[in-house]
């Protein structure tokens, strides 16, 4: 099914007639299937869906670690290689990944060190004026996000919400024009949850980048997105999209709200019913 | 504080005063602070004394098996300056030995990481050449350079060049896939993710070698010194001339500067691990 939205321009992200299979002959497994995906400049996706259908294929498609085995994936009009070839990207995998040897500081700016010539292989893809690539004060970022105590200390001295925290200031300050996230809250517990959802939504209200979230969480895809993409497996494809037509920001006072609500039960129903298609 | 009161007040649980870190590393305050307390030096020095009181009646019984201590301490400080020279020529071979096989095993330990082509040319043979009995090698080699330094530099660098080369193969290649996957999309370079990523993550499995390393690498030397007979000095010459013509004092003389001398390396190796490597748990 089309999981497509209304754009005008180039559209930040864009998959046509997706298929990656792994392995060969009768074990082969069918990751991926006839999936089509737009996504304008500047909206924040989820990918929902139960295990096996594919959402974190296509992220890593996405983030071109992947490479499809048939049709076609476009960022900003460019393959995901040369997209991360302009540091256009930025991954959020599901543990924080930093480096225990560096500071929480310089952990998020190694990456300015990495890969300089990026900023004019960025300047060369289309509709580069529209969006703002001066690198921000890293410093600032991570005050913002709550680690101004955190600066110095390596990631071993951190509770694990800090070092997720860290992961996302890291991937932000790429000024990434496509922020691809990996379940990066599966490991922590509701509390830091919630903070942390509170403070990646501040964040992208600043930065505006396109995300794309994968999650296995309903509340999380409803509270978080614009679109909510619900996944099926067998073979991995996209049945739904739904628009999340809730006024941001998004705070406490939305799970309060019998909308927010009917988001999540139509969500959830929808999900259902793709699992029940597939047991069918 | 007098030494009575700090065994009356000082249990071994007992933390330190509050003013107490201050004066020493803030990472490390126990473990330097402990050595005061006798609980934790007094049993090595009751055993050394019973050691050495063994040993004296060893020598009385047995003469010509154990020289007495006295004379062993009397050789010592009567030709320091004969054990001196000696010991820096063994450690000298020993480190530049040490130097060559860490150069060697770096480089082709970063090839191998690199190049899935080098490792499968080269892991085979490293592995046969790390079975084969380096001893059994050291008279062929003087055979071939000879008495000079060069048989012993080789023979000293092929001692410690497995184990860093391991070590330091397994660290490059051990760095977490999701880290690899973030530094990806950046596209990073394979040189920027060796610097930055791979090489700094190896360290502690580097240091893990050096440890080992550094005490073979007096080894070494000395098995090349004894192998190569008639070589103009080290420790290892000096042991095997003076066994020879039976003067025990002076072997047993010179076996004790190569033990301190493989304690001095050790203690300079973990003092630079502490600093290089104050981020991992190992230091702690």
């Amino acid at each position: 099914m089309d999981g497509s939205v209304k754009v005008t321009g180039t559209p930040a992200l864009e998959l046509r007639s997706v298929r990656r299979v792994y392995g060969f002959g009768p074990a082969a497994t069918t990751a991926l299937d006839g999936v089509h995906l737009t996504v304008p400049s500047g909206r924040f996706v989820s990918l929902i869906g139960p295990s096996g259908c594919g959402k974190s294929t296509l992220l890593r498609l996405v983030a071109g670690l992947e490479q499809p085995d048939l049709g076609e994936v476009l960022v900003h009009g460019v393959t995901p290689a040369e997209a991360c070839a302009a540091k256009m990207i930025g991954l959020v995998p599901q543990s924080p990944a930093l480096l225990p040897w560096l500071s929480v500081l310089r952990n998020v700016t190694l990456p300015q060190k990495i890969n300089r010539g990026a900023g004019k292989r960025r300047e060369r893809i289309a509709d580069f004026t529209e969006r703002q690539t001066a690198v921000p004060d890293m410093k600032e970022l991570l005050v913002k996000a709550g680690l101004g105590d955190a600066l110095h200390k390596l990631p071993a001295q951190l509770s694990g919400g800090m070092r997720q925290r860290a992961a996302i200031v890291r991937a932000f300050g790429l000024r990434p024009d496509v922020l691809v996230m990996d379940e990066p809250f599966s490991a922590l517990d509701e509390f830091t949850r919630e903070s942390l959802q509170d403070q990646l939504l501040d964040l992208w209200e600043e930065l505006r980048t396109t995300v794309l979230f994968v999650t296995h969480s309903v509340s999380e895809a409803v509270r978080l997105s614009d679109t909510v993409v619900v996944m099926a497996p067998n073979p991995g494809r996209i049945v739904e999209s739904i628009d999340v037509d809730l006024p941001r920001p998004r705070g406490e006072r939305l799970f309060g709200e019998r909308r927010f609500h009917e988001y999540e039960d139509l969500v959830r129903e929808r999900l259902r019913r793709a699992w029940h298609s597939e047991a069918a | 504080m007098t030494v009575a009161d700090e065994r009356t007040t000082a249990p071994v649980t007992k933390t330190p005063p509050p003013v107490e870190p201050s004066r020493f590393s803030l990472k490390h305050p126990r473990s330097r602070i402990a050595w005061i307390r006798p609980a934790v030096w007094l049993p090595l020095v009751v055993m050394l004394v019973l050691l050495g009181g063994l040993w004296h009646w060893g020598a009385g019984q047995l003469p010509y098996l154990l020289p007495p201590l006295s004379d062993v301490g009397g050789s010592l400080s009567d030709e320091l300056g004969y054990y001196v020279h000696n010991a820096l020529v063994t450690l000298g071979e020993a480190t530049a030995g040490l130097g060559m096989g860490f150069v060697g095993a770096f480089v082709l330990a970063v090839l191998t990481s690199e190049l899935p082509l080098v490792r499968r040319a080269v892991m085979p043979i490293a592995v046969v050449l790390n079975v084969t009995p380096l001893v059994a090698i050291a008279p062929a080699l003087v055979v071939a350079f000879g008495f000079g330094p060069m048989p012993k530099l080789i023979i000293t660098g092929l001692i410690c060049f497995f184990p860093i080369l391991i070590n330091t193969a397994t660290g490059l290649r051990s760095v977490p896939q999701q880290v690899l996957q973030v530094y990806r999309t950046m596209d990073a370079s394979r040189v920027e993710l060796l610097w930055h990523v791979r090489v700094p993550n190896a360290l502690p499995y580097l240091f893990a070698a050096l440890r080992i390393v550094f005490p073979l690498s007096i080894i070494g030397a000395v098995v090349a010194e004894m192998s190569a007979s008639g070589s103009t000095g080290g420790l290892g010459t000096a042991i095997s001339v003076a066994s020879s013509m039976n003067q025990l004092p002076v072997v047993y003389a010179s076996i004790l500067v190569l033990a301190v001398m493989g304690v001095l390396l050790l203690l300079a190796v973990t003092v630079v691990e502490r600093h290089v490597l104050h981020w991992h748990d190992s230091t702690d």
